[in-house]
């Protein structure tokens, strides 16, 4: 058994063992901390290797050739390291509450290291569909609105989640068809590679078949217009979840496009329609949404749209489509991730404690609670794209990245789209700041009082605000595991 | 060795304050001075440093194939003379903090921040590339955020570092993209002494530049953006006056003799590219030259001691970054200076005015201190009698920002309209002379006003001297700002003093006949004056530049917020989610029609369907194949 | 003669009765008796179809005997139909099959 297998299968154990009557908070704990020791340790045997490391194949079917084949390079290293960090924050966070919300969380974390640690398209869809069910459960059964609306926003997400995925294997039965060219089918990741690098499908069916991938996973991201669920499902779903979903779960439709789709489709983003198409849905992704939280003025309404907005950046790595700009789009998951979750995580104690998150009741929380308020300015200070924490270097390199090829020193669509992007950097400065001067600044004259959360509290969320520091001062530590050319 | 000391120390110190000012309590003020003076030690060592060194990589920061943004250290003459009135100044700041700050709850936070901020600017200064000085620049955005908001239980603290940190947002904006522009042209390479070898020497720039002259020009001002946000340029300027919530020691510091400098550090700098674009050249002189007589019109009618204080500065960048413009736009016109050693005015006022303004600012928080926080200088008088070391001080530095010779500010302020004279833009020297003109009225109605006549207020009555450790940074402040533009001084501190030019004897006259009437106007109208005698509504509400700006971001960002909100809610859930809802919504009514339940009405679809089944198979089918 | 034709002619108005009967009337067992009738129509064609389809002169007894399977079935399917009928009209006191639209959509 290989260790990525028993990474995939520890939190998934512990979800049976609590289902079973294991103590549900140690069990859980345990195994998420021990899992992130293992893909820490695991992340740093890699380090300095190119290509997929840690690989094992388990055959299943003969014709279509199927597998259960797991294996890592930097990328899905470095996913899975947000992963575990965020699945042990969120476990850690959980107070007084059933074995449910332990259960769920060890399922979404399991699902989502299977999806990315899995090289079989057909695992990589099954475990991420696998993540899923529990998310929507969750949001049905313990969301925070009253039954009936808490129930139509889980609808919501499944139907636009279950339709995203649809329009996925739709898109990927096509490619895997169109690579089987009538022999054997398979369904191995690297296989396909080999085959797409030996006979390169045309380039016009390339941008076909990468839009139809764009749009399922796209959906999955909350690429605009197809975003819609994302806003109320995370404003409604229990804090475990939101920070799973958000922080690791959504990164699992770009993982899949650079995984997949930029791999086997090398030339599909460069297919001038396709790219208008991404530069246009993505600019909307930012400035639309960008707008859209500005207006909101209750902090799980920014987070949640702030969190929608910022995948535009990822999406604009993507269609750069550059090497710089794809690490920079890595790195940006990885950053955006750790910030989101840091921020929900606080958002969900701050609901917790005060009973409101409006702003215009709220205020001067910085001298009750001055630990939470610095936790606090890390994230938002983060995903503002401030210098020293990750969020700003994959900004960087996904602006960078699109400015690579500028021989021709013509501004194209995507440089414009850069400019504009640019924009959006201000208008989440607008929001975050905007969202930190209503809760922390200002006098506390509402009467709402929170302190402090206890030392061992704060753990699960100085461990996520260290891990934006480290790798924002050193970007180059997670740099390091992506030698290899994307 | 030496330049990795610079970074680093306030790095760690900051780190330490911040993460962990609760348990260092007193400690933490310790840390953070005695990291300023070592930092100030050192920066006399890297003085001394040899002028060749060029750039030297620190660590790689971000280093991939095609990009590469390290941490890279220039040690030229321009970061040299910078570097020292850094830690010059940061490390008086520091000291004069401990009497000024004693009494706050939150000192190490303030301390802290202080850190941050040394670390942040020592970073701008020592950067070799245009993506590490960005990076440094956002890192001063946070720290100005942090100490401007220092007393963030206020609202108008609260809300004037927001402001500022959003108004240097829209400037970095611009800056980015000249970044980017650059980084495309010159192919992927944008350390300083690279873009100015591949732009002077024939590389990709220089070819981009012929090809191109407009994305030249582009590139130059989008950078000049970031200058614009950083240095409190119109139309940008809004947020230096309200930055005077923070604490006194942090306007003389940062916003006054450093951040605010920063941008016309950067753009000389990047001076090649400015002169290599004669709009963008003139674009700056005249935002420069602008912004200098606003602000000087503004200045003449506060009240507030910091916030006049704080006008002046904004006119004193305008100054600088108007000469930045005006010797570009003379090296167009071939009226260049060279030799080994051209020096450059704008760095020159930089050098001269970091000393006697941080010394006003400082000077200010004594008073401001001694009057147990009144700003207003109506409720001031009489002072002189009171703090005698602190107005000898205060008038040493205000004579020298009115240009008295042979004070520093007169040297440095000559070379600026020297430059302003040599573009060759009669306006440009004009105006610039109008400002020296109210500069010198608004200065000298701040000291007689504050300091002479009687006290008007109780505070004012009792004030008496500061501590010693208050009035050390300011005796050495006031001693610079006698001396520091002599060249005992200024060579060794790098300052880069241009040669002075023979032959200006216009400019020579109109900064004396400046400094005479400005000041002999204001001596005429404010000696023994208990109010104000000259009352402009337009100046004292700073042109409505606050009002018109809260207008515009009310309709351009929450109108349209709003807006773009109901759109999306509309439109966007509309047509993806409502509609095809709607539609399935309806087809599902329609085929529930026919499941009405009634026995006999499927029993009559079954009969039907049965002889449409014969039908079909005896009638249809077996004439199918014909 | 008679010949398979009368049979079928037969068993189709048989067959058409009855599912005019089914379609038409309100009583559930007049309904259920018109069923009855329809299934009575099938055997009828089953017996005539076995009569007049001879395998080596004699006629093909497997359609015979498939029409006692049908009657069996049939005689359960009464027993069954008829309880459900009974337990129908203890909970509505009606046999009118308008009474049970329960499956409406």
């Amino acid at each position: 058994m290989s260790v990525l297998e028993l990474i995939i299968a520890l939190p998934l154990l512990a979800a049976l063992a609590i289902w079973l009557g294991a103590p549900a908070r140690a069990a859980s704990m345990g195994a998420t901390l021990i899992n992130l020791i293992l893909v820490f340790v695991t992340t740093i045997q890699y380090a300095g290797k190119t290509g997929l490391a840690f690989t094992q194949s388990r055959p299943i079917l003969d014709n279509p050739s199927l597998s259960f084949a797991v294996g890592a390079d930097g990328v899905s290293l470095i996913l899975a390291l947000l992963t575990t960090l965020v699945m042990l924050a969120a476990i850690w966070q959980i107070q007084d509450r059933p074995a449910i919300f332990y259960i769920s969380s060890l399922l979404i974390g399991g699902g989502a290291l299977g999806a990315f640690l899995a090289t079989d398209v057909f695992f990589i869809y099954a475990f991420h569909e696998l993540a899923l069910i529990p998310t929507f459960l969750m949001i049905a059964l313990h969301g925070r609105a009253d039954a009936a609306q808490r129930k139509a926003v889980a609808w919501k997400a499944t139907i636009y989640l279950g339709a995203g995925s649809l329009v996925l294997l739709a898109g990927l039965v096509w490619l895997v068809l169109e690579f089987s060219g009538g022999s054997k089918l398979t369904f191995d990741l690297e296989a396909l590679r080999a085959q797409a690098a030996l006979t390169p499908l045309p380039i016009a069916k390339q941008g076909q078949i990468f839009f139809v991938l764009l749009l399922g996973f796209g959906s999955l991201v909350s690429l605009f217009p197809f975003h819609s669920w994302a806003a109320p499902a995370y404003a409604t779903a229990p804090t475990p979840v939101a920070m799973l979903h958000s922080g690791v779960l959504k990164k699992f439709g770009l993982y899949g496009l650079i995984r997949i789709a930029m791999p086997l489709l090398p030339q599909g983003v460069h297919v001038e329609w396709v790219q208008n198409a991404l530069l246009l849905m993505l600019l909307g992704n930012i400035l639309v949404m960008g707008l859209v939280t500005i207006h909101a003025n209750r902090l799980d309404d920014t987070l949640a749209n702030s969190s929608v907005m910022h995948m535009g950046y990822i999406f604009l790595g993507i269609a750069a489509g550059s090497e710089v700009a794809l690490k920079g789009a890595v790195i940006l998951m990885f950053a955006h991730g750790v910030s989101i979750a840091l921020l929900f995580g606080l958002c969900g104690r701050m609901r917790n404690q005060l009973g409101t998150l409006e702003y215009s009741k709220l205020g001067g929380l910085a001298t009750h609670a001055p630990a939470f308020t610095v936790l606090f300015a890390f994230g938002a200070f983060a995903s503002i794209g401030l210098p020293g924490l990750t969020n700003f270097a994959g900004e960087v390199m996904i602006f960078a990245g699109s400015f690579t090829n500028f021989k021709a020193a013509a501004l194209s669509n995507l440089h414009w789209t850069v400019f504009l992007a640019l924009w959006g950097v201000v208008m989440s400065a607008v929001y975050m700041l905007r969202a930190y001067r209503g809760i922390f600044h200002g006098n506390a004259t509402t009467g709402l009082f929170m302190t402090d959360p206890a030392v061992s509290q704060r753990v699960p969320f100085i461990l996520l605000a260290t891990t934006l520091l480290v790798t924002g001062c050193c970007p180059w530590l997670l740099l390091n595991l992506m030698k290899s050319a994307l | 060795m030496n330049a990795s000391i610079l970074l680093l120390l306030p790095f760690f110190s900051a780190l330490l304050i911040l993460l962990g000012h609760r348990q260092l309590k007193g400690a933490a003020v310790l840390i953070s001075v005695g990291s300023s003076i070592i930092a100030f030690l050192a920066s006399i060592a890297f003085l001394g440093a040899d002028d060749n060194e060029g750039t030297k990589m620190l660590l790689p920061f971000i280093d991939v194939a095609g990009f590469r943004a390290g941490i890279d250290v220039m040690s030229d003459k321009q970061s040299q003379g910078m570097m020292f009135i850094v830690t010059f100044i940061g490390m008086l700041v520091h000291l004069f903090s401990l009497g000024y700050m004693k009494d706050d709850e939150a000192k190490p936070r303030f301390f802290g921040s202080l850190s941050l901020f040394m670390f942040s600017m020592t970073g701008i200064v020592l950067a070799g590339n245009l993506f590490m000085m960005f990076i440094f620049w956002e890192l001063v955005g946070l720290s100005s955020y942090l100490l401007i908001g220092h007393w963030y239980e206020k609202a108008s603290a609260a809300e004037a570092c927001k402001k500022a940190f959003l108004t240097n947002r829209i400037g970095d904006f611009g800056f980015m993209i000249g970044i980017l522009l650059l980084f495309g042209l010159n192919n992927g390479d944008v350390a300083f002494d690279n873009l100015q070898d591949a732009f002077v020497q024939g590389g990709p720039l220089h070819d981009a530049a012929k090809l191109h002259p407009g994305l030249i020009t582009a590139a130059a001002l989008c950078i000049f953006m970031g200058a614009v946000g950083k240095s409190a340029q119109f139309p940008l300027h809004v947020w230096l006056p309200d930055a005077m919530e923070g604490p006194t020691p942090v306007s003389a510091l940062i916003h006054a003799a450093t951040m605010v400098a920063a941008g016309v550090y950067m753009i000389v700098r990047m001076s090649f590219i400015v002169t290599a674009s004669p709009l963008a050249a003139e674009i700056i002189a005249g935002i420069g030259c602008f912004t200098a007589l606003l602000a000087a019109l503004m200045a003449t009618q506060q009240n507030d001691i910091k916030r006049v204080l704080a006008y002046s500065t904004l006119s004193q960048l305008g100054y600088m970054v108007m000469a930045v413009g005006a010797v570009a736009m003379a090296a167009q016109h071939g009226h260049a200076e060279h030799g080994p050693d051209p020096g450059h005015a704008a760095m020159f006022h930089l050098y001269t005015h970091a000393f006697f303004k941080a010394m006003l600012f400082l000077g200010s928080g004594a008073v401001i201190y001694a009057c147990h926080h009144e700003q207003d200088i109506w409720k001031m008088g009489g002072l002189r009698k009171h703090m005698p070391v602190t107005f000898w001080t205060f008038a040493i530095g205000t004579l020298a920002l009115m240009g008295l010779p042979p004070l520093s500010g007169f040297w440095s302020k000559e070379a600026v309209l020297g430059t302003a004279y040599d573009s060759g833009c009669r306006p440009l020297f004009l105006a610039g002379a109008l400002t020296a003109v109210l500069t010198s009225f608004y200065m000298m109605r701040l000291l007689i006003v504050a300091f002479f006549g009687k006290p008007r207020s109780d505070s004012a009555h009792h004030a008496t001297e500061v501590p010693m450790i208050m009035l050390l940074p300011l005796a050495v402040l006031a001693l610079f700002s006698i001396f520091s533009a002599f060249d005992i001084l200024a060579t060794p501190l790098q300052a880069m003093k241009p040669p002075h030019v023979e032959g200006h004897d216009t400019v020579l006259f109109a900064s004396l006949a400046a400094l005479i009437i400005g000041a002999g106007s204001a001596i005429y109208l404010y000696r023994g004056k208990d109010k104000d005698p000259v009352n402009i509504k337009l100046f004292a509400n700073k042109f409505y530049f606050d009002e018109m700006y809260a207008v515009i971001v009310r309709v351009c960002q929450d109108r349209l917020a709003w807006i773009v909100t109901a759109l999306e809610r509309v439109f966007v859930d509309g047509l993806v989610a409502r509609l095809p809802t709607a539609i399935i919504a309806r087809l599902g009514a329609a085929t529930r029609m026919l499941q009405g339940g009634h026995l006999q009405g499927y029993t009559f679809l079954l009969g039907g369907g049965v002889i449409a089944v014969i039908y079909l198979v005896v009638f249809v089918l077996p004439h199918m194949g014909h | 003669m008679i010949t398979l034709g009368h049979y079928l002619v037969v068993s189709g108005m048989l067959f058409a009765l009855g599912l005019a009967g089914v379609i038409a009337r309100r009583n559930i067992i007049i309904v259920y008796m018109c069923l009855e009738m329809m299934l009575s129509a099938a055997n009828l064609a089953l017996v005539g179809f076995s009569r007049f389809h001879l395998v080596n002169g004699l006629p093909d007894y497997t359609a015979q005997s498939l029409v006692f399977f049908t009657i069996t079935v049939a005689a359960a399917e009464v027993a069954v139909g008829l309880a459900i009928i009974v337990a129908l009209f203890r909970s509505k006191q009606s046999v009118d099959v308008e009474s049970v639209t329960k499956l409406q959509g």
